[in-house]
């Protein structure tokens, strides 16, 4: 039978408990919202719909209790609520909006979220994409789009320390970014190569 | 090749797309020329050294920039936007 409710491109995922741990996250809600944010009607809409004021600074993130608005370019964010709300959430942006040149859709479905968290969260997505994620700039906060094991991905810094990171996926790729980072994060796979370590006995 | 995105900051090119030259400008639809079409959609010069080129920060903020580099030395001298770019430049690219 058909299923026209889709349930998460990893719904049922049991979490995997490796060298960190990797668990999918689907109970976000997701709009895609679009807008001139020097705009100040854009500004003013948004905020009263959204309860924050929607990050200007490219790569940063604003959160304030359920609604987080992520930087995806210098007129694009994502914002991300709990998915009982997110249509809710985007009909209020399209009515506070309407008449302002701009976007807010209901892309809920559109991607899969997959949480890593633990010591050693950088060092696994380091595998995959040829970034320093332990240089300073990747603090509390900070949001970047990447190419990660081949793939358009984004990542959030939910928490540096302890490292808590969300890794965003279109849907269809999120199997495969799960058994991707299965794979990668086995106990035995831990490389400790940046953090403090201490030389193993052989 | 590393290019510093003006939003994004230094990234590795995997992330961009190029579309080529820079500097050519579409032609006025009512007045031209087949040969003009075939020069603005087809025909690319390939220098060795300085070129300009637009790049589409695809796996990033997906703006469309315009990169001055060398095809030589892989050198990148400059890359703007390419909305601040038709702003400073407003009589075009220069050929
Ligand atoms: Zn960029």
């Amino acid at each position: 039978m058909s299923d026209p409710v889709f349930r998460g491109g990893l719904a049922g995922a049991k979490a995997i408990d490796g060298s960190i741990s990797v668990s999918a996250i689907d109970d976000r809600g997701m709009i895609d919202l679009r807008g001139d944010i020097k705009d100040k009607k854009f500004v003013a809409a948004t905020k009263k719909v959204l309860g924050i004021s929607l990050p200007a600074q490219p790569r940063q993130s604003v959160n304030k209790g359920e609604v987080t608005a992520l930087w995806l370019s210098p007129d694009q964010w994502l914002i991300t609520c709990p998915r009982a709300k997110g249509a809710h959430l985007a009909n209020g942006l399209q009515t506070a909006l309407a008449g302002i040149h701009s976007l807010a859709v209901d892309v809920s479905d559109a991607r899969s979220i997959i949480r890593l968290e633990g010591q050693g969260a950088k060092e696994v997505l380091m595998k995959g994409a040829p970034v320093d994620l332990l240089a300073s700039e990747y603090t509390d906060g900070y949001v970047r789009r990447l190419r990660f094991a081949e793939l358009a991905a984004m990542i959030h810094v939910v928490s540096s320390d302890p490292e808590i990171i969300d890794l965003y996926v279109f849907r269809s790729y999120a199997q495969y970014a799960w058994d991707w980072l299965a794979a990668t994060s086995t106990k035995q796979s831990r490389l400790s190569l940046f953090a403090n370590q201490s030389i193993a006995s052989v | 090749m590393r290019i510093n995105c003006p939003y994004c900051g230094p990234r590795p090119n995997e992330e961009f797309n190029v579309l080529g030259d820079a500097t050519k400008t579409r032609p006025d639809a009512d007045k031209a020329t087949a040969q003009d079409w075939l020069d603005y959609v087809y025909e690319r010069d390939n220098p060795k050294g300085r070129l300009e080129e637009y790049w589409h920060h695809a796996s990033g903020c997906r703006n469309w920039l315009v990169v001055k580099r060398n095809t030589v030395t892989h050198e990148v001298y400059s890359v703007v936007a390419a909305r601040d770019y038709k702003k400073t430049h407003p009589e075009g690219v220069k050929k």
